[in-house]
């Protein structure tokens, strides 16, 4: 009983720490979404893979999103023509290089700045490495999953009116129900209300509240089912066992991989998760959590899959597994 | 209003899930409420560092607007269309368990981490190494300092003989650990960096006159003494091996039985 009060507690406190953050990275993802001209933006990017796929991945510091936030944003954006060396770099990189991340992360290990700092630097070259990877398949439709391709193709031919041609059900983004049609949030602003500023503003207010109700509810759903497994496993997992795993490089940095697969902790919150093994696992296998997790996880996989084809994501996660095993064993040779 | 009647022809398709709009709402409350009573009561201390108060009770504050925002759009029956959003729990799910834990957490208050939690993390006196300079800001006298300033000082010069005749007067909680003899305990306190996920135990051996099973585990001492340098067991932290090592012993004059603190932990 006792042990289980102590759980219940470890449990509130990753809870009460991570809240302000999540709460934060659900205002911010929300009302940038809201601010930020996806449109101008993809004018913007870099046309050669390279450039593309490393400005890509620093998009994430214009949409501070998490794993859940970033999908329906890599689907915009590829649906606006943007490049799948861009597309997949910034779905890799913005749940990791974002402000909010970063700084949870520093207050989680601020006592060991060079975690921060090759978070950062690990996930930015992993997300640009394999948006170049996948930039040599010329034709996008192959790595897309059929039926997200196929809505792909009317848009690219018919840029002027996609909205007509795309059942209004497969559409992502928000929409505003206008004479029995539904029409695209942005086009509706721009159109209708971008007229009189204070009604653009009040017709702004109502769908970034829905937003960061939804997103609330979701990504702390997940928060109580991450903090409960990292409560658990310190309070119940006998200590000469997460020592026998945590101890020896390769199987912790393995642990850690898998452990942050399962867990599928938000992005935003996954240091204090990480922080309750800091005394018993190795650094590089901290690192490896904290560079894979955000990448690659039960949840994320799920989300991917409506874009992706089958075989494209296991290509991903097993690149992506790859470079982060290499890049933390490196790293705990040299910390 | 264009706007308006868009809303509503909104909210009468979702009218089915009329119960399910009040969980988002009541989640949101409940968080508020909960937030802010670990800010008003202090229990924040017993979960987290208290640098973070303000983020608790910003949080707090927004989560209360939120819910109250949430609210007053339910009664005034306009319900949001999320339907575009990619959904991994069915409705209310997310929020139904939020609101659940919220609950439980009102009524069950977060405990002190306590003996066990400490043998099991194992207890030490030398991991505080990154706190080092702060050793040369402690109080310079040695019976003022507290057992966290006696862990940095040693940790700065780590030379247990240097310290022998200094007098001292600390408290902590009483730990038992099974290496050392029935005439020693463990004076222990655990220091939070950032959450109690982190919380570690640090301590200094007590030397008793009489033998330590007249202070059992987690009762809360205040010692008086003198520091001597001694050999004794030590267990190793990682692969649990006992060694003997030259420690500092603080060798007890007074003891007396105090109530637990209200703030428990030391933080870093």
């Amino acid at each position: 009983m006792n042990q289980l009060h102590n759980a219940f507690t470890l449990f509130l406190s990753l809870l009460v720490e991570a809240m302000p953050f999540l709460l934060l990275g659900v205002l911010l993802s929300s009302s940038l979404l809201f601010f930020i001209n996806e449109k101008q933006l993809i004018a913007q990017l870099p046309k050669n893979p390279f450039l593309g796929a490393a400005v890509g991945s620093c998009v994430g510091f214009l949409f501070p999103v998490c794993e859940c936030g970033n999908v329906p944003v890599a689907r915009r954006l590829l649906l606006a023509g943007v490049s799948p060396a861009v597309a997949i770099s910034f779905l890799l990189a913005a749940p990791t290089i974002n402000p909010i991340v970063i700084w949870s992360t520093w207050v989680a290990f601020g006592d060991r700045p060079s975690l921060v700092i090759f978070r950062v630097l690990f996930s930015w070259t992993i997300a640009t490495t394999v948006g170049c990877v996948f930039s040599i398949q010329k034709d996008v439709r192959f790595l897309l999953q059929d039926s997200f391709a196929k809505r792909l193709k009317p848009v690219k031919s018919c840029q002027p009116e996609p909205a007509q041609l795309i059942s209004p059900l497969l559409q992502s983004g928000s929409f505003i129900i206008e004479q029995g049609q539904s029409l695209p949030l942005e086009s509706y602003w721009s159109t209708t209300i971008a007229k009189s500023p204070t009604l653009a503003f009040k017709s702004k207010l109502q769908p970034f509240f829905d937003n960061v109700i939804q997103e609330f509810s979701e990504l702390g759903g997940m928060l109580v089912f991450g903090s409960a497994i990292a409560a658990i496993i310190q309070v119940f997992v006998p200590r000469e066992l997460v020592l026998s795993l945590g101890q020896d490089t390769t199987t912790s940095i393995l642990a850690m991989m898998l452990l942050a697969a399962i867990v599928s902790i938000c992005s935003t919150v996954d240091s204090f998760f990480a922080l309750s093994f800091a005394a018993t696992f190795t650094s590089s296998s901290l690192l490896a959590f904290l560079v894979f997790g955000p990448t690659i996880d039960i949840k994320s996989i799920g989300l991917m899959a409506s874009i992706f084809k089958p075989k494209i994501i296991v290509y991903m996660l097993t690149l992506i597994a790859q470079l982060t095993f290499i890049f933390t064993l490196v790293y705990s040779y040299f910390f | 209003m264009i706007l308006d009647k868009s809303l509503r022809s909104n909210s009468s398709q979702n009218k089915p899930n009329f119960p399910l709009v009040w969980i988002d709402g009541l989640a949101l409350l409940s968080w508020g409420i909960l937030l802010l009573k670990y800010a008003i009561t202090g229990q924040y201390k017993l979960l987290i560092h208290p640098n973070y108060y303000g983020l608790v009770l910003g949080s707090a504050i927004l989560l209360l607007a939120l819910g109250m925002i949430k609210v007053k759009l339910i009664l005034a029956r306009s319900y949001g269309n999320s339907s575009e959003h990619i959904s991994l729990f069915p409705p209310g799910f997310g929020s139904g368990l939020l609101l659940i834990v919220a609950i439980a957490a009102l009524l069950i208050p977060p405990q002190i981490l306590t003996s066990q939690t400490a043998l099991k993390r194992g207890i030490s006196d030398i991991s505080m190494s990154s706190s080092q300079p702060q050793a040369f800001r402690v109080a310079t006298k040695p019976e003022a300092r507290t057992l966290i300033d006696w862990i940095r000082t040693i940790n700065a010069y780590p030379e247990p003989d240097a310290y022998s005749g200094q007098p001292a007067n600390v408290s902590g909680f009483v730990l038992h650990l099974k290496e050392l003899p029935d005439n020693y305990l463990m004076l222990s306190r655990f220091v939070i960096t950032c959450c109690a996920v982190d919380a570690y135990p640090i301590g200094i051996p007590v030397k008793l006159e009489t033998n330590r099973r007249d202070y059992s585990p987690d009762t809360w001492l205040e010692i008086q003494g003198e520091m001597i340098a001694e050999t004794i067991p030590s267990k190793d932290r990682i692969d649990s091996n006992i060694t003997e090592q030259r420690s500092l012993v603080l060798a007890a004059k007074a003891i007396k039985s105090i109530p637990t603190p209200a703030d428990p932990y030391s933080y870093k």
